[in-house]
């Protein structure tokens, strides 16, 4: 990434402030720029412009690794940074788009399904950018969350799947009844402070050797 | 001649020479022909082309083929029944490599001719060589879902060449051959006029075209939102007419000539003719100052008299949900799902050719 070309919004190092998440705005023009930047001073975001397009905008992508991306609807750039996660081993982004032109309420919001993340529209004014920004982090985080749901019911699935493993080796092997056996992985649990999974894993690994 | 629902239209296009049918339909007075007004705006992205016409900010799209497919999977964006009456364009695409590349390739093969089209067989040294040294070759297409990626992919494939071996980029058509100047790409899979632009700035060699890869696959069709179409389906018939005639017209010769001209118009690519004509003319110009190929179909929007060209026959679309599997776009599930007759709908098309054909007698 070439440091030059890049702004920060306000004088503030970004190591002191490390929670602070990483807005990247692309926009070729300064004008439109600066609005946007001034809007998004002094509020949890560290604001980066780049103002340049196409391969070298990517690679600053690249480097940067923005926690979300401004770009004007109008921008030849967007089917590039909508398709990050086919090129490079990145997360997908939010990516806020906004747009000049004034859409009715209904079409906006259309919109918004269709994809991207949210869309600002018409003037720009602090409070709307601001939570504009706001709602599509909040919005695209309910996704991965939902995805991150999903990671552990698996995970709460397989974990299930041990346990029951485990049981039915005690049962066969120390001919204890169903509850009995349950109990038994229960209390070492409790005992060693350890998670029933973990501790079905132990009882399978010992059985694996015997 | 139709009770058209809706007179007032917008139609959105991306700036490429196989936009040649929209705009020479409106320039030409066939909308107005068939009772409707088009306004025609031009789009910078596929994927806000594609949020306008979910959205309903604009009536009707000239899309990439496979768009209406990944639209009704929810491929990266909102899932919706976006149809698709008429396929405007088939071919339109070539493969051009860095002129840095061609001649490293060249001396590679000790000057040795290399004919045209050429495969991907001619990297396999220098793709090689760049992947031990960690510095893999970088290609461009535009869009994922486009006939761009899956034609390049396949033109690696034929050589047994496979996508983690280079670098593959999703880049704005306009930034293509600046890339190429810059160094940062090795090659792309773009459309007119992107390829003859590179060749003649000197920076690209143009050696493989669509015709010679798919020849006479779909590339680009009129895109519509089922409920729309459902609306309006007198207004269909209306534009699906006027795109026909339109592509008819661009059948001869001395027409295309005149198509280019009114393409380059800065409401249109905004381009020299010099880069637009060829193409359209059944040239590829290959390398700067040689003499280009003739490759007749290189642009394809009709068969003179045979109204089955334009026709979105399901084999069309099942070849694409094809493609769009084997290189892992969806699932096998999904593409068991699909129900292509539901999405390109060649009886919509039949419908409004048999309204002509009706007029006519």
């Amino acid at each position: 990434m070439k440091k030059n070309t890049l702004s920060l919004s306000n004088n503030n190092h970004i190591h002191e402030h490390p929670v602070k998440l990483k807005v990247l705005l692309a926009e070729n023009n300064h004008k439109k720029a600066n609005a946007l930047m001034n809007i998004l001073e002094n509020t949890d975001y560290d604001i980066y412009h780049i103002a340049h397009s196409g391969v070298p905008l990517l690679k600053d992508v690249e480097q940067l690794n923005p926690d979300v991306i401004i770009i004007d609807i109008e921008s030849p750039d967007r089917d590039m940074l909508e398709n990050l996660n086919q090129i490079y081993q990145l997360a997908p982004k939010p990516i806020v788009v906004f747009s000049e032109q004034q859409n009715t309420c209904t079409t906006v919001n259309q919109m918004v399904k269709s994809g991207v993340s949210a869309y600002v529209v018409g003037e720009v004014n602090q409070e709307r950018v601001k939570s504009i920004v706001d709602i599509a982090i909040a919005r695209f985080g309910l996704f991965q969350g939902l995805k991150q749901e999903l990671a552990d019911t698996k995970q709460k699935l397989s974990s299930q799947k041990n346990i029951e493993k485990a049981k039915r080796w005690l049962m066969d092997t120390k001919q204890l009844s169903e509850t009995d056996a349950y109990h038994f992985i229960r209390k070492i649990a409790m005992d060693n402070s350890q998670k029933m999974d973990d501790v079905a894993k132990n009882i399978l690994s010992v059985a694996s050797i015997l | 001649m139709f009770n058209v629902e809706k007179k007032d239209l917008t139609l959105g296009f991306m700036p490429l020479t196989d936009s040649a049918p929209v705009v020479v339909a409106h320039e030409m007075g066939l909308f107005e022909k068939w009772g409707l007004n088009v306004t025609l705006t031009k789009q910078n992205s596929w994927a806000t082309l594609r949020d306008k016409l979910h959205s309903g900010v604009i009536d009707a799209a000239q899309m990439l083929a496979p768009m209406p497919i990944a639209s009704n999977l929810g491929l990266y964006g909102q899932k919706s029944d976006v149809i698709s009456p008429m396929i405007i364009s088939r071919n339109g695409n070539g493969i051009t490599l860095s002129t840095t590349l061609y001649k490293k390739v060249l001396s590679q093969r000790n000057n040795t001719k290399i004919s045209m089209p050429f495969s991907a067989n001619i990297l396999r040294d220098e793709i090689a060589e760049r992947k031990t040294e960690n510095n893999k070759l970088t290609f461009a297409v535009v869009f994922p879902y486009s006939c761009h990626y899956y034609q390049f992919i396949d033109w690696l494939k034929r050589s047994n060449i496979s996508l983690s071996d280079i670098n593959l980029l999703f880049v704005p058509p306009s930034d293509m051959v600046p890339s190429m100047h810059s160094g940062d790409l090795d090659g792309f899979c773009v459309g007119g006029p992107w390829n003859a632009k590179a060749v003649r700035e000197g920076v690209g060699v143009t050696g493989v075209t669509s015709s010679d890869l798919w020849q006479d696959s779909p590339e680009k069709v009129l895109g519509l939102m089922s409920d729309w179409q459902l609306n309006h389906p007198q207004t269909t018939q209306a534009l699906i007419l006027a795109i026909y005639e339109s592509c008819q017209w661009l059948e001869s010769i001395p027409n295309r000539f005149e198509a280019a001209r009114l393409l380059s118009r800065a409401k249109y690519l905004d381009t020299h003719i010099d880069v637009i004509a060829p193409s359209l003319l059944g040239s590829c110009l290959t390398l700067n100052e040689a003499s280009p190929r003739s490759v007749p179909s290189y642009n394809q929007f009709a068969t003179l008299g045979d109204s089955g060209f334009n026709k979105p026959a399901h084999h069309c679309g099942q070849n694409i949900a094809n493609s769009m599997q084997e290189c892992g776009h969806i699932t096998p599930q999904q593409r068991a799902d699909l129900n292509i007759p539901a999405i390109y709908r060649k009886e919509l098309y039949q419908e409004a050719i048999d309204k002509l054909n009706n007029f006519k007698t």
